[in-house]
Parts: structure tokens; sequence; C-alpha cells
């Protein structure tokens, strides 16, 4: 090659040397030690690495990312401490009746909204309504809300849940975001405007949202209704958040490093390594509750609804050596339906392991037996292709790769895995369309009822949203009963070999591969003290927070 | 006149041009309305293309939220049970009065959505072709001096630069400038400081184009009869490159310059989603990823009007400094 | 993007004539060598790495580049030469397709107005003032909201978008070929004008296209690279060099050989398709 190019390559990998030596020798960070007790004041810039909402309230839809935000103004009834114990918020104490048909709840009497409004069984009663209102066209909470029948006013302080069926995961369902408390004149604005402001209870309010860019949250002063865990009384310590939205994982990391943020949610893998040997960081790992993050086959269709075959994918998909390398050893792998910090969390890993001989024999018998030239098995002249549509908002670059290293492992078997890289409309769309024989969606939820909306045939009916959570597309009568009974009872000693049996049930019918916990690591800068995820849906609650600066 | 670079070909005499310059602006804004009505006619059918439901379509495809009402409401709003044309004729009327419809995932009207995203991305563009015209300017002008040596590194440079993605060069430069040096912050602020990186990356590859183009012409100007006649009048080299070469070196720049606004526009959706700068491109990005088509076909129309305005523009500019068009 | 590549490449053409006469051979031979290993890689992979592509190895991720591992590992332990290598085929594809578009396209176009008459010039160029307000990554875009994404979508959107810039080209260089002194002479001798158009006009004009479209294909690769890092481009796993270089971006502080080399090989083979394109052009010119 003549000059230039030379030239060009020599520049390139120059180029690429000189980062390698000025990232090895970042600038310290000057380490602040909060010796000093809580200071009030200051403003505390967030970056959130999700999609920016499309509205701030989160009985609209109902994703993660609007727990986030809405944490931080919304309050629910009641709340969950660290050890699981569900804990009194607005409601200060309630009480189930005999026939588990209706439950009381006492509210506290000192709280307004930030709007002036009065917090009081009429405002609990116009807020589950509006989660019900299919207008409203909320998921999530409309869910958690399945079995409230009517919501009645007792007197001001006192309201009264009607129930179609006894639901003992009705407050671990009032704990979620997704049905938090708003004020009922916020919510009468109309959709459009209560997105743009919900009125809540809450530390702060939203002073300013500009779209594509940030959200401004001020404190609200007149603040007296922290949860029963929370660490101090009274108003919040930070004057104001800024909250900005920061798609590309590495320039969040590097705003991080250069302290232009404080606190970066979704920090991946490698930054989390990076961030351990990086003075003035600290991470903080708050795993989500609910499902655990797993491939749902879908038995609805061929090839999946043969056992045997769904049995041999996971026997020949490797996934162990990956989880380590792809994770840096920040993810532990799962063997249970449920996240690890689910206490009736059922774990099995017989299912699971890894074995070619067996996944090959097992195709064998279900009748796929030959083989193309390529390598694919092949049954009555159909290939065993199976479909997986992949969200990029969803899934982070290493559980891509993961998911390419299934692919390669499982061809070692016979399947011919198309992975799709979708974006989110066109995730939903396939979907939508049945088009999908594996696919990975994460569900949060407080508590084991997560199980109900993910597994019982129930969930194949799309809700008002159009979402359905059952992608397993899995029917078994027995399993519907386990969950019924197992929402039904409340007996806490039943409810736990209830759900236990239900996920056995799910786990040895291979519907199933559970990976590793939803990952929800949070970098902080050292300036950040009093920072912690509240234990319901593991959202960081800047409550308690300060600076120490 | 370099074969190429404008449609109308040779410039008519200069008594034509004063009798004709009314009719010249009749057929430039002429043209200008043809372009919106074309951009907004492809669209229409473009979206009518969409398999399913257009009302479907309207509120973000298969996998949105929408209820039976919304649906109801989107039929009503585009009119969508009446004859094709009529619909169609509908939708002209309702751009032409700039009424672009309502976000269904914003839940806002879209018109002054984007309006406000507007300043930021042109501000982006803007900066960044004037920085990557500076830097062409400058290789192409150093490269034509460093002799065979010089014209090889200029040329490796240029081919190098056009072929960086804005993404991977954005990262190079956080890396090394904010990360490393810390010199400038890595994502975007108000101030000056936060813009300097976004510019870097949409300028870098835009100047290795425009200084393939402004070196060609600058040899051409070197070698040119005005130049020779300039150097026996006893000027400097020094002096007939700054009053000549590059004068006419910058005309193809500028001439281009309208074009170069569209590969920014394209660079605008990257950039602005690293640096994390609100904008029309995160504004499009987002709305395509959540199919949001009032959105999509509004910035579509507007990067088209904007497109209009910048090639007048640049043709206003480069009448000004053309020694032949120059009024 | 478009014009502006256009333009470029067509100066780029031009600049043979002031420097490189001396040279031919050297740049030439090597640029051409290059391509020519590219070739065979697209075609026949196996033969210059043996390795599969798509063969993981959790246990041997992030390899620096090393004897074994001539250019490192990617995070699933994969060779990063055996990828680059298998990977020829498909980023080839992608660019020269989009670039047959865009030519093909840009060529009756530019013929259309360059040779039809006045209103037909005059329609075609308000055609392509169209084409040319919808920018390659929005058109992309656009389309993407339509059939969805994919390698055909982006191969359709950058082909589509570089068209309007060839046929600028196209029907300027007919026009100054057209009023050329050897046109001129065919015409006085009598001969009819389509025979003129197809024995002297289109031969002289089309002659530079080979060179314009060799510029267009790293463009191509470049753009698609972008839908990829946008999370709307090529299909994993396969080894394309967009997807590549999208994905490398990840790990750049602890990784960089995982898009560094298949960011090169865009890079190498915008520029050997430069120089041959040059080459090419001068060739054209002596004649």
């Amino acid at each position: 090659m003549s000059r230039p190019p030379r030239i060009a390559a020599l520049l390139v990998a120059a180029g690429a040397t000189g980062i390698l030596l000025l990232t090895g020798c970042a600038p310290a960070a000057s380490p602040s030690s909060p010796a000093a007790g809580p200071t009030p004041g200051g403003t505390l810039t967030y970056a959130s690495g999700d999609a920016e909402p499309t509205c701030l309230d989160p009985h609209v839809g109902g994703n993660y990312p609007q727990a986030l935000i809405s944490g931080q103004f919304l309050e629910s009834l009641v709340s969950r401490d660290a050890e699981g114990e569900i804990v009194p918020w607005l409601a200060s104490e309630w009480s189930e009746a005999e026939d588990g048909l209706s439950w009381t709840f006492t509210l506290r009497d000192d709280v307004t909204f930030t709007d002036g409004t009065p917090f009081d069984a009429e405002a609990v009663k116009a807020s589950i309504e509006h989660v019900q209102d299919p207008a409203t066209g909320s998921s999530t909470g409309y869910l958690a809300m399945g079995k409230v029948d009517n919501v009645e006013v007792v007197d001001a302080g006192t309201v009264r849940f009607d129930l179609s069926a006894p639901d003992s995961a009705l407050l671990e369902s009032l704990s979620q975001p997704w049905v938090a408390m708003e004020s009922p004149a916020g919510m009468t604005r109309g959709i459009e405007q209560n997105c743009e402001s919900p009125i809540g209870t809450g530390p702060f309010s939203v002073s300013e949202w500009v779209k594509q860019d940030s959200i401004t949250l001020v404190r609200n002063d007149d603040y007296v209704s922290p949860p029963a865990d929370a660490a101090h009384e009274g108003p919040a310590y930070l004057e104001k958040i800024v909250w900005r939205f920061l798609p590309d994982s590495a320039s969040r990391y590097a705003a991080l490093q250069a302290g232009q943020v404080d606190v970066i949610d979704n920090a991946q893998p490698d930054a989390l390594v990076a961030a351990q040997t990086e003075d003035g960081i600290t991470s903080l790992d708050a795993p989500r509750p609910g499902s655990v993050n797993r491939i749902e086959f879908n038995s609805g269709k061929a090839p999946f609804d043969s056992e045997e075959v769904r049995e041999a994918f996971i026997r020949s998909a490797g996934v162990d050596d990956g989880i380590e390398s792809l994770f840096f050893g920040t993810a532990e792998r799962s063997y249970s339906p449920l996240a690890s910090v689910e206490s009736l969390a059922y774990s099995d890993p017989a299912p699971f392991a890894f074995n070619l001989d067996e996944a090959n024999s097992l195709l064998d018998g279900a009748g796929w037996s030959e083989r193309d030239s390529e390598g694919y098995r092949v049954k009555n002249g159909t290939r065993l292709t199976v479909e997986f549509p992949v969200s990029t908002n969803q899934s982070i670059p290493a559980e891509q790769s993961l998911f390419e290293q299934i692919q390669a492992t499982t061809k070692e078997a016979g399947f011919e895995v198309k992975l799709r890289l979708l974006d989110l409309g066109s995730w939903y769309a396939a979907l939508g369309a049945n088009e999908y024989d594996l696919v990975s969606a994460p569900y949060t939820k407080v508590g084991p009822d997560v199980l109900r909306i993910l597994y019982h045939s129930d969930g194949i009916t799309p809700a008002p949203s159009g979402y359905f959570a059952n992608h397993a597309q899995v029917s078994i009568p027995e399993l519907d009963d386990l969950l019924t009974r197992a929402g039904e009872t409340s007996d806490a000693t039943e409810r736990a070999a209830l759900y236990a049996d239900a996920q056995a049930v799910v786990l040895e019918g291979f519907y199933i591969l559970p990976l590793y916990d939803q990952q929800n690591h949070y970098l902080l800068r050292d300036r950040v003290a009093g920072l912690r995820a509240l234990p319901t849906v593991s959202t960081p609650t800047f409550y308690d927070a300060w600076l120490a600066d | 006149m370099t074969p190429g670079w404008r449609t109308d070909g040779a410039p008519p005499p200069a008594r034509w041009r004063v009798a004709r310059a009314p009719l010249q602006l009749l057929v430039r804004l002429g043209g200008g309305i043809f372009v919106l009505w074309s951009v907004a006619t492809l669209t229409f059918f473009g979206i009518r293309l969409i398999p399913g439901d257009p009302a479907q379509a309207v509120l973000g495809g298969p996998g949105s939220q929408a209820s039976a009402e919304a649906l109801a409401v989107a039929r009503a709003e585009y009119g969508l049970d009446q004859p094709l044309l009529v619909q169609y004729l509908r939708q002209l009327a309702r751009f032409a009065t700039g009424d672009f419809g309502t976000s269904y995932s914003l839940k806002t009207e879209v018109a002054p959505l984007l309006l406000a995203q507007l300043p930021g991305t042109l501000l982006l563009a803007g900066l960044a072709l004037a920085v990557a015209w500076l830097l062409a300017l400058t290789v192409a002008s150093w490269s034509t001096r460093g002799g065979r040596v010089g014209d090889w590194v200029g040329s490796g440079l240029e081919i190098v630069g056009a072929g960086l993605p804005h993404f991977w060069l954005a990262t190079l430069l956080i890396l090394t400038f904010s990360v490393g040096l810390g010199w400038v912050p890595p994502i975007s602020t108000p101030g000056v400081p936060g813009l300097v990186l976004p510019v870097a990356t949409l300028a870098i590859p835009l100047a290795g184009f425009l200084g393939q183009v402004m070196r060609e012409s600058l040899l051409d100007a070197l070698e040119s009869p005005f130049a020779l006649s300039a150097r026996a009048r006893g000027e400097s080299e020094r002096g007939v490159r700054r009053v000549h070469a590059i004068r006419h070196a910058a005309l193809p720049g500028i001439a281009l310059s309208g074009w170069a606004f569209g590969y920014l526009i394209s660079g605008a959706v990257v950039v602005e989603t690293i640096f994390a700068r609100p904008g029309l491109g995160r504004t499009l990005l987002a709305a395509v990823t959540q199919r949001d088509v009032p959105v999509v076909i509004g910035v579509v129309l507007l990067v088209a009007l904007a497109y209009i305005v910048a090639t007048a523009v640049t043709d206003v500019a480069s009448r000004a400094l053309d020694p032949r068009r120059a009024a | 993007m478009t014009e502006l590549e256009a333009q470029a490449a067509s100066a780029v053409i031009r600049r043979g004539r002031a420097s490189g006469f001396r040279r031919i051979g050297v740049a030439e031979g090597l640029s051409a060598a290059f391509l020519a290993f590219l070739l065979l890689a697209a075609l026949a992979p196996d033969l210059i790495s043996p390795l599969d592509p798509l063969g993981i190895d959790p246990a041997n991720a992030f390899e620096p580049p090393s004897f074994g591992q001539v250019l490192g590992t990617d995070e699933s332990g994969r060779s990063i030469f055996s990828r680059v290598v298998h990977g020829a085929g498909t980023s080839l594809l992608i660019g020269v397709a989009a670039s047959t578009i865009g030519l093909g396209l840009g060529t009756i176009l530019g013929v259309l107005a360059g040779s039809g008459g006045r209103i037909v010039d005059f329609g075609v160029s308000r055609f392509l003032e169209v084409l040319f307000a919808l920018p390659g990554l929005l058109l992309a875009l656009f389309l993407i909201v339509i059939v969805g994404p994919g390698a055909l979508t982006t191969t359709l959107a950058v082909g589509l978008s570089t068209a309007p810039g060839y046929a600028r080209i196209i029907r300027s260089q007919l026009i100054t070929v057209r009023g050329s002194a050897y046109v001129e002479a065919a015409t006085v001798l009598g001969l009819g004008r389509m025979r003129i158009l197809a024995r002297h006009v289109l031969p002289n004009t089309l002659a530079p296209l080979f060179a314009l479209g060799t510029l267009g294909v790293g463009q191509a690769i470049v753009w698609a690279s972008a839908l990829s890092y946008l999370g709307l481009g090529a299909v994993p796993p396969s080894p394309e060099w967009g997807a590549m270089l999208a994905a490398g971006r990840t790990y750049l502080s602890t990784a960089w050989w995982m898009s560094v080399f298949p960011g090169l090989f865009i890079v190498l083979t915008a520029i050997c398709a430069t120089v041959l394109g040059r080459a090419a052009g001068n060739r054209t010119r002596r004649r």
C-alpha cells in the first residue's frame, strides 16, 4: 500500500492507543467523606438511561421508567421494608374482613397533595378508579387491581376495598408506584395535563419538563408523610433534582466520571467493573422484585408446544460461561421464576443442567431426527427454526450478546434461532401478532403474585392497553388453580407452599429459561449520601439523600 | 464553473438578470412549494402502506396501547372513513395551516413541539458546517503547499475523516477529551463547552468531504490565468492565495453547504442521542421507536422546509462571493 | 450526504490531473490487491480464515490481539479476524447494492434530464430536489416506520438517497459532452439524435460512473453501521462490519480492537476504491 493508507492506519492505531493510555490514568476525584450529618440544600443531577417517559403519570401504561421518577413525587397507601414486611405509608393501619372479600384502610389525616387538595378517602377512590378506567390505558396498575370491584368511602379518613375474590397480594400490589395516590383535582384535568405534571403527596413535585432533555423536581416544603422505614421526618434535604435522559451508556458513565451528573442508572457491566477501581464513585445494586430475567418459550404453537423440544433447547443452551464473562461477575445465575429478593422464590437447578447428548436424544424422540446440509434439524420438510425478537430498548448489549451465544450453542443441537433486534414498536408488534417462539420481557411487581400475571392462562388475553403478560402462553388448569388459591389464601404457610408448587410446575414444564435478576445497578458520586432503594420495586428514593459538599 | 454544481447552468448576462429577478424569485418559491407538496404527498401515501388499520398506525402500530376510544378519535381526526382523495386533500389543508396533528406518545400538538426542538438542531448543524468549512479549507490550503507528500497526506486525512461513523467518533472524542483530559463536558450543556464535542463529531467527517472538493478547486485556482497574472504583477504567493485562491476554493464549498445540510441532519440523529442534546434528530428517533406517525411526518416536512431555506441562502451567498456573478 | 458524496467523488476523479500520473502503478496495484483480497474473502472466506466466525468461546472473550488471534476476540470469544473476513461478503453486498440502486436510479434520472427536452429536464430536476430534501438517515427511519428495520431497508434508503447526487453529475456531464466538439461534428455529419446519444454521448458520460460508485460503497457501509448503532440495523450474529463496529463501540475503552479493526477495514475499502476510482477516471480522460 502506498503512503496515505499506511499513515491513516497508523493514525487510527495511535488514536486507539492514546485512548487506552488516557483512560488508564483518569483524573482522581476528590474524596469527600460524609462525616458531618445531613446538610439540607443543593441540586442533584440524575441521569437515566431509560427511555424518557411519554407520560409522568404511572397510571397510564405503567413501566419502570415511570416508576423511577414518579416515586419522587407520588406516594402509595403502604410500603415494604427491607425485610419484606408491609409497613404504613399514606394508610396508617388496615384490616382484612373475615371472608377476605373486603379490606378497610385508615388513612393519615394530616396529608395534603401539593396542589392543596387534602388527601382523604375520596382521593383513594378517585385514584383506584382512574387506574381501572379503560380510558386511562393502564396496564401494570390495571392488572394489579384486577380483583378490586369497588372502592367505598366510609368516611373522610376510612376507605374500604371490596374484592371479587380474596387477594393475598392486595397490600403488595398497593405498595407499587403504578397504583400511587394522585390528587383528584389533578386527574380531572385530563390525561394530557396530568401526564405533564401529576400531583401527589411526595417529598418533591414536578416543576418543569423540557421534552427530550430533563425534568426538574423541586422540594415539597410541606412534606409530612414519609414511609414508616424512612431515616428522617419532615421535608427532604435536597432542594432540587434535575432528572436527565442520557440514552447512550458510554456517555452516561463518562458524565458521571466527569462529575457532570451525580447518579446514573442502568450502569452497564463494563462500567460497574471500571467503577470499582475509580475513586469517588460507589455503586448501589438494587435487583428488582417480581420476575427474574428469563427467556420464555411460546408453548402456544409449534415447535415449542412440545415439552421435549423445550427441554432440548434448555439442555443445549449453555449460558453459565456467557453470564460470567459478559457481566464480569456482576450478575448471578438464577434457577427460579422469581427474583432473588422475593422470599417465596423457589429455585431448582436440576431442569437446567447443560447436556447436549440429552438434547439430541430428546429431539430425535420428538421426531426432529433428520438434519439438513447446514446442520439444522428437519421434520416433515420443515426446519427447526425459532423466532426470537429482541427489544433493543429492553435488552442491554451484554444480554444481546448472551442471546447470540445461546443461538450458537443451541445450533449444536440443531436449532436455528432467528434473532431479530427490534425497536420497541416492532417488538410489541411481533408479540401482538404471535410471531415469536422465544422472548425475553422483564416484568416487575412486588411479591409472588407476579406469577399469576405471567403464568395464569388469563394472562394470554390482552389487558385494555393491548399488552398481554403470559408470553409463554402457559395454559394448565392445575397451575391456574394453584395460582388462584395462592392468591386467595390468607394463611402465610399455605400461600408459600402453593406458590412453591406453582413455580415447580413452571420450571419442570420447561416454560422458561431463568437467567439472572433484573439488573438494576446505580452508580453515584461520593458526594451523594443517604440514597437508598425503596424495597418495593427497588427504585431509588431521594427523600433521605443529601449532598456532602 | 465546474459542471454539476448548479442546475441552472451558466448565469444569464447581467442586464437580463435585473429584469428577470422577480420571475426567478417566483420560480424559486414555486419550486419550494412543489418540494413541500411532494414530500407531504409521499408521506401521506407512505403511511398508508403500513399494513393494517391506518388509525392503529397513527396511534403507534399494533403494539401501541390504543384504546377503542382513541382509535375512534383518530379515525375522526384524520377522516379515515372518508374516500382516500378526500382524506388526502384534508391532510394537505391541515398541513397548509400548520396543523400537524397530535403526537400519540407525547399527547401534545406536534407543531409547537417540533418548533421548540428546531433551534437546537439548527445551531448544532450551523456551527458544525462552519467548523467543517474552516477545517476543510485549512487542510486543503496546507496540503496544496506541501507538494506530493502534502497532497497524499491531505487526501488521506480527508478520506479517513469522511469514513468515520459519527457514533464511533463521538465515543472516541468523549474518552479522549472528557474522560482522559477533562477539557470539555461529555454530555451537552447549555453553554459553549457542551457544544464542543457534538460540533466536532459532526464537523470532522463533513470536513473530509468538503476538503476533497475544496482542494480540487484550490488547485484549479492556483493554476488559473488570474493567479498567474497576479503573480506576474508581483503579488506574493501568500497574497495570491489569500486574495484569489481561497475565495475561489470557497465557492464550491458554499454551493455544497445546502447539501451538507441534509448530511448534518442525518448525523444529528446520532449525535443528539450520544450527547443527550435535545433536538429534532433525537425527537425523530424516539418517534420512530414508538411509531409516532404524526411526529415522524412533522419532522420530515420540517426538514424539507429547512432544506429549501438553506439552499436558497447558500445560493444567495455564492452569488455574492462569485466574482463572475456578483451584482 | 448525497450530492456531497457525488461532488467529492467527481472532484477526486478529477484530481488525477493534478497529481498521480507519475505514480500510477504502486498505489493502484496495492489497492487492487486489497480489493482482490476482499473479493476472495467475500467469495471463499474459509480459504483465508477457516475459523468459524460464529464459534463462541466465552472463556476467551476480550482477548487482545496476539499471535494466535491476530485481531483479538470479541465479547463472546469469537475471532475478530475471522469475523472481518467472513463479514466482507455481507458488508460489500450492502455497499455494492446500495451504490447500484443509487447509480441505476441516478443514471436513469440523469440521462432523462440531460437528454430530454426542457420540460422533462425541469420536471426531473424538481423531482431530484424532492429526493434531496429527504436526507439519508431520515429516509431510512421513515422507511423503517413503514416496512420495519432490516438490511434491505437500510440498503434501499442509502441507495435512494444517493441517487439524486449521481443524477445531477450525470446530467451536467451529459450537457457538457453534448456541447463538445466531436458531438457537434457528428451532428454536422448528419447522424441521428438517438444514434449520437447512444454512440457518443452516453459512453463518455457513463465511463466515470464506475469510479463514482466505488466511493459510495464505503459510505453505504458507514451509514448502515449508524443504523446498527441506533438498534435498527443488521441481523445478529451476522459479522457485518458496520454491526461489528457498532457492537464494539460499547467496549471501546476496554477492548478497542473490537471496533477499530472493522472500522479500519471500512476506511481501507473506501481508500482503495477511491484510488482505483481516480485511476479509472484518468484512463477515461486520457482516451
